[in-house]
């Protein structure tokens, strides 16, 4: 009984190994492999490459059935050895390199590390590479810092749907943030939600205002302000429910003040020479309502709003004689705490005393608004409204049952709720696809407690759960290149007489992080360069922005190149020998003549071929296991 | 003997390229038709946009006009850009796509349309404006909507063609990718004088056509003149007279159109000569084939010439390259064989075929040389890579036809008759030798791919549609190469895999620009009508193969697995593999 089972046991070994090495399992699963691929092109032409790379060219099981396949042709080629004769090492040589090839193909995918990097000629380098997939960074209340890559599939579910104590629920690309306003906590903070109806337009809005945060303290729906005021005395709720000055008393682009107590109205004195004590000459070349410098450091105004007015002036200095002395372009702004900068254009610096304008200000006050609806909350608590329109203006108390006609087309402007101890709450809601409103992707999370929370693409967020807090960010894989990359030109060739592209080349300079600039170089289709052993290549282009370029930028050790490389001649070469090592071998003994053949059994042709086949090329099956 | 048998093979299908005699007819408009002209990227001779021109409109290379009689592209391309007719009511447009025409109310027997009918059909131009709304939207067209933008183009392309005179045919005066302007615009570049000097010689023969018929020499002497004018403005800039006579012969000279009558008489006369063998008439089969070939060889080489690049680029010229590349490896092999015949007899269709496919369906398969998409540039491995696939691919395609005369056998002669039986005998024997140089070339192009990809897109192997279906190719011969090992199919099956795994070849090379349409090698994609006819004879093919086995099934004792009586292995090999199995 022992002695046999001793035996059954190498017995086992030899027919597992047998079967691993055998054709019985190499076609079926070469059938399996073909099955499995001509699935996923097909899938891949409806659902696209990456869904397809992830779900199944990267999958586990598809590894396996691939690491299965290596088994098989390792197994195959060993149980042959020793390697006589063209036949068997041209076998050996290809299903060794198909393993080889099939390792090297995998490292390809699975062990490189690529990305994209996106540059433009009007930025300084970058070395932020963008890589496939999302990544999920979360503290937990534990303050243990976890990462995850995650991948969204097609179905919007999410991989992993773990991570750590989180459950992923679902990802959606389009949730949008809300804010309304609920009773709570004990501290006093009025809020009103109106309502605003339009017949005519067939439209309802609904808008909190709320004393505290400020930003809600004032709302804009199109053309008109929303406002909620609090008023500490009588005298303060009277000046609220006023009527709003006339527009002319303010000047709209504001006034400039000299040292004399002189009040310039800058829009009546543009373009005239203001005369200045001692000689001085002044004029105002330019007014930006809205000043901001633009991506060419040219200053512009952002809008026609007074959010930021800046005047240019030009100043001259002159001698008793009238000779110019000096000249002078002054940057001067209305918002406070910032000083003229002050620019000579010419001659010496310019005498600010004796031209009196050491204290010169800029000052521009707010327009009173046209089209508001204010609603006041008297010290004693009650309601009351103020409304302005082209139409005139209104005010009363402000009641719960009535609606009020401010005087913007047909809307009616109601009170639909109220509170008096108001906190903010703000939520995060999904959009269906086909309403007309652009959110933003964010990823359903469920903390440990069961409550399920939004979590915005790009921006950190905290989690509240009953166990604490997570602080969490869902954002893009990026990794950070030794190295950074400048896009110096992007040359983009047409072809001759067209506007369709022969070529694009991005010209780019290498900055070492310590040593700064080292070279430029210039990368374009199938001329790839590298940099300490990163690829960087041209991958695509903007035609609509000609100073962006997309570089893919790659990474793989040396010896998975090798590999590939190394498997290619092996599977090739093995072929060859296995179809032609043997009639090639026939040639050369036939031009030896003295030499005795050997392995003449192996060699021999095909008993029963046609006659009209040259037998030196009939080739027939000769290994099987 | 041979060689004289062959010589006159080969003499007669020369003289099939110098027929028709009227090619070799002084024309007239000679001159005219080698005015160079700079568009869609190129400088070309006016006789290539006039062909390319008609073939986009009118889907062939004349025009049979109503009253019967046919106007060559030339006349046509003159008759539209002179103007010489009411071209709004001339039904010349090519509409072919039948539910487009039934869904705007066509006529759907109708197949060329007129301008004037084209444009007063309301629901075609709905058609038109909703794919045009869509593509604006980003959105993916549907078939309806794509064909109807392009009967769009090509009433487009007729408008702007009739009464043409906003060709660019004056040349920069100094660079040389510089942009050419028309006639009118001449001015822009050169002195006034010399502008209306050519607009002058333009209108002359504009007016000297208008004269007629008898008028032609004079309208080319005319044509000669203005393109002296056109070349002295910036000799340097002008193409030679060499570039463009040799654009205008290829275009005329026609090679692929005339090889696929070669080889169509070289399979007939290799026909001939199975049948009745004392004739022996293999050598003139042989030099017929191989003249067909030459000229090919020819028309690549004229080809690479004028586009300066390897010749495989896109859909048309790789169906030629596999047409030239299976009658090659035919030949290859009936050299190195003896009068093997079938080799040559089952590649012959298979080029006739190809060739007549790209040379018909140029809406499909377009022939016209334009400059390359900057991925297939400037690049080594390109031109090794696709060359050695499609030749695979032509490997493959001359065992599909060898596996059809096979199945032929199978199904119309009795495999137990003895001289039925040792063909069949040889003509597995030469598929099996054909499936290996399509294995080696294929593995080696799939692997130069890989290499290719690695400089290019940075991998060496990613999972690309077009990658992927060349594996799935290999596999599928793969298969069963390894299952005849084992016994597990014997000629029969190895018959019946070189028609099926076809298909796999068909999917990889067609199959994946025109049915799956994604993945990175979109530069080969395409529109068309084409899908159902090749499924149609797809599903038909693989009928006739089922057929097949269920008689030669019918045919096999009961009970016995099919391959029993065909295992082809030699004595010793079953001895070495008994021993072999004996040790393991």
């Amino acid at each position: 009984m022992v002695a046999s089972s001793n035996n059954a046991h190498p017995k086992i070994l030899k027919q597992l190994q047998h079967l691993l090495g055998s054709i019985q399992l190499a076609v079926p699963l070469l059938v399996a492999i073909i099955g499995v691929l001509v699935g996923a092109t097909f899938y891949e032409s409806q659902v696209g490459s990456p869904t397809v790379q992830n779900l199944i060219y990267k999958s586990h099981w598809f590894g396996a059935l691939m690491f299965l396949l290596a088994v098989n042709l390792s197994v195959s080629a060993l149980s042959r050895y020793p390697w006589r004769g063209p036949r068997k090492i041209g076998f050996a040589l290809t299903h060794f390199g198909l393993v080889v090839l099939i390792a090297g193909s995998a490292a390809v995918i699975h062990i490189s590390t690529e990305g994209m990097l996106l540059l433009r000629t009007d930025q300084g380098a970058n070395n932020l590479v963008r890589v496939e997939g999302e990544l999920l960074d979360f503290v937990g209340p534990d303050g243990q810092e976890q990462q995850f890559d995650l991948f969204i599939k097609p179905d919007q579910t999410v991989s992993p749907s773990q991570v750590g104590d989180l459950e992923l629920v679902r990802y959606s690309d389009n949730v949008i943030k809300t804010t309304s306003f609920a009773e709570q906590g004990d501290v006093a903070n009025p809020a009103v939600k109106l309502q605003l109806q339009s017949d005519r337009m067939n439209q309802t809005l609904e808008r909190w205002l709320a004393v505290a945060p400020a930003a809600y303290s004032e709302v804009s729906v199109g053309p008109a302000t929303l406002q909620l005021q609090q008023a500490s005395s009588n005298t303060e709720l009277e000046a609220m429910l006023a009527a709003p000055p006339k527009a002319a008393e303010f000047p709209k682009f504001g006034t400039l003040r000299l040292d004399s107590g002189e009040m310039l109205d800058v829009e009546n004195s543009q373009g005239k020479l203001i005369p200045l004590p001692n000689g001085g000459e002044m004029l105002i070349t330019q007014v930006w309502p809205d000043f901001r410098l633009n991506s060419n450091n040219q200053p512009e105004t952002a809008s026609d709003n007074f959010n930021n007015p800046v005047l240019q002036l030009a100043l001259r200095q002159g001698d008793s004689n009238g000779e110019t002395v000096s000249e002078a372009r002054w940057f001067v702004f209305a918002q406070g705490g910032f000083q003229p900068v002050k620019t000579t254009v010419a001659g010496d610096p310019l005498d600010a005393e004796a031209l009196g304008l050491v204290s010169l200000s800029y000052e521009v006050q707010p327009q009173p608004l046209e089209d508001y609806f204010r609603v006041v909350i008297a010290p004693d608590g009650n309601r009351f409204y103020a409304a302005s329109s082209s139409k005139g203006f209104k005010s009363g108390p402000f009641e719960a049952s009535e609606s009020v006609i401010p005087g913007w087309a047909d809307f009616r402007i109601s009170l639909a709720d109220s509170l008096d101890h108001a906190a903010i709450d703000r939520q995060m809601v999904e959009v269906p696809a086909d309403e007309d409103v652009q959110g933003d992707p964010a990823l359903l999370v469920a903390t440990p407690d069961g409550s399920q929370q939004w979590l915005p693409w790009g921006e950190a967020t905290t989690l509240t759960d009953a166990s604490g807090n997570y602080f969490a960010s869902f954002s893009a894989q990026m990794l950070e290149l030794p190295f950074g990359v400048k896009l110096e030109d992007f040359i983009v060739e047409r072809n001759e007489g067209s506007e369709s592209v022969a070529m694009w080349t991005s010209q780019i300079r290498l900055d070492d992080i310590q040593a700064g600039p080292q070279e430029s170089r210039r990368v374009w289709m199938n001329h790839p360069t590298w940099y300490q052993g990163w690829k960087i290549a041209q991958a695509s282009w903007n035609p609509g922005d000609l100073n962006q370029s997309t570089l893919q930028v790659k990474r793989e050790p040396w010896w998975v190149t090798g590999l590939t490389w190394l498997g290619s001649l092996m599977v090739v070469v093995g072929t060859a020998v296995i179809f032609y090592g043997r009639s090639a071998m026939k040639n050369l003994k036939a031009a030896l003549p003295e030499e005795k053949a050997v392995g003449a059994v192996a060699d021999s042709a095909p008993a029963n071929v046609d006659a009209v086949a040259k037998p030196t090329v009939v080739d027939a099956p000769v290994s099987a296991v | 003997m041979k060689f004289l048998k062959f010589l006159l093979g080969f003499t007669l299908g020369l003289m099939l390229l110098v027929l028709p005699l009227s090619q070799f007819q002084a024309k007239p408009l000679a001159l005219l038709q080698s005015l160079a002209v700079q568009i869609d990227g190129r400088k070309k001779p006016l006789d290539t946009v006039a062909l390319e021109t008609v073939q986009k409109l009118h889907g062939s290379s004349s025009y049979k006009q109503a009253d019967g009689s046919k106007l060559d592209y030339l006349q046509t391309y003159f008759a539209l850009a002179f103007n010489d007719r009411d071209w709004n009511n001339e039904p010349f447009i090519l509409f072919s796509y039948r539910p487009l025409k039934e869904e705007v109310g066509l006529n759907p027997e109708q197949k060329y349309f007129s301008f004037q009918e084209l444009l007063s059909s309301k629901s075609l131009s709905t058609v038109i404006n909703r794919a045009h709304a869509r593509e604006i939207a980003g959105e993916d067209l549907v078939r309806l909507e794509r064909e109807a933008l392009s009967i769009e183009d090509r009433a487009t392309l007729l408008y702007r063609t009739v009464g043409d005179n906003s060709l660019p045919l004056v040349p920069h005066p100094s660079d040389a990718k510089g942009t050419w302007v028309t006639i009118e615009n001449a001015a822009e570049l050169y002195s006034p004088e010399a502008a209306a000097e050519l607009m002058a010689l333009e209108q002359q023969v504009q007016q000297g056509y208008r004269f007629g018929a008898a008028h032609m020499d004079y309208v080319g002497q005319l044509g000669g003149k203005l393109k002296q004018s056109l070349a002295e403005l910036s000799p340097m800039v002008y193409p030679s007279d060499r570039t463009l006579n040799r654009e205008v012969f290829y275009n005329h000279f026609h090679p692929f159109g005339k090889a696929w009558m070669m080889f169509g008489l070289g399979f007939l006369v290799m026909l001939v000569s199975l049948w009745f063998k004392p004739l022996e008439l293999y050598g003139s089969a042989i030099g017929l084939a191989a003249a067909g070939l030459a000229t090919e060889a020819y028309g690549f080489i004229l080809r690479m010439q004028i586009a300066d690049r390897p010749p495989v680029t896109n859909m048309y010229e790789s169906v030629i390259w596999v047409s030239f590349g299976v009658i090659a490896l035919a030949l290859i092999f009936e050299l190195t064989s003896e009068k093997a015949r079938y080799y040559l007899l089952s590649a012959s269709p298979v080029a006739v075929v190809c060739l007549l496919l790209a040379d018909r369906l140029p809406v499909v398969l377009d022939p016209s040389i334009a400059p390359l998409v900057p991925v297939l540039r400037d690049n080594f491995w390109l031109s090794i890579h696709v060359p050695t696939i499609t030749l695979g691919y032509a490997a493959f395609a001359l065992a599909m036809g060898l596996g059809h005369v096979s199945l032929g056998h199978y199904l119309f002669a009795n495999p137990a008759n003895p001289t039925v039986k040792k063909r069949l005998q040889t003509l597995s024997q030469f598929n099996y030798r054909t499936l290996q140089v399509g294995v080696l070339l294929l593995t080696t192009g799939v692997i130069l791919g890989g290499i290719w990809a690695h400089f290019s897109w940075g991998r060496f192997w990613g999972w690309d549609p077009k990658e992927t279906w060349a594996l799935i190719a290999l596999l599928c011969y793969l298969v069963p190469l390894h299952g005849r090992l084992v016994g597990w199919i014997g000629n029969f099956g190895i018959n019946v895999a070189a028609v099926v795994s076809f298909n796999a070849v068909l999917m990889a090379w067609y199959g994946v620009n025109f049915v799956l349409g994604t993945g990175l090698h979109s530069y080969g994609f395409g529109t068309g009508d084409s899908q159902l006819v090749v499924a149609g004879i797809v599903a038909a093919d693989l009928a006739l193969v089922a057929l097949t086995a269920i008689r030669h099934r019918s045919r096999q004792p009961n009970g016995q697995p099919l391959i029993v009586e065909e295992v082809t292995m030699p004595e010793a090999v079953v001895q070495a593999m008994a021993s072999e199995a004996k040790s393991v």
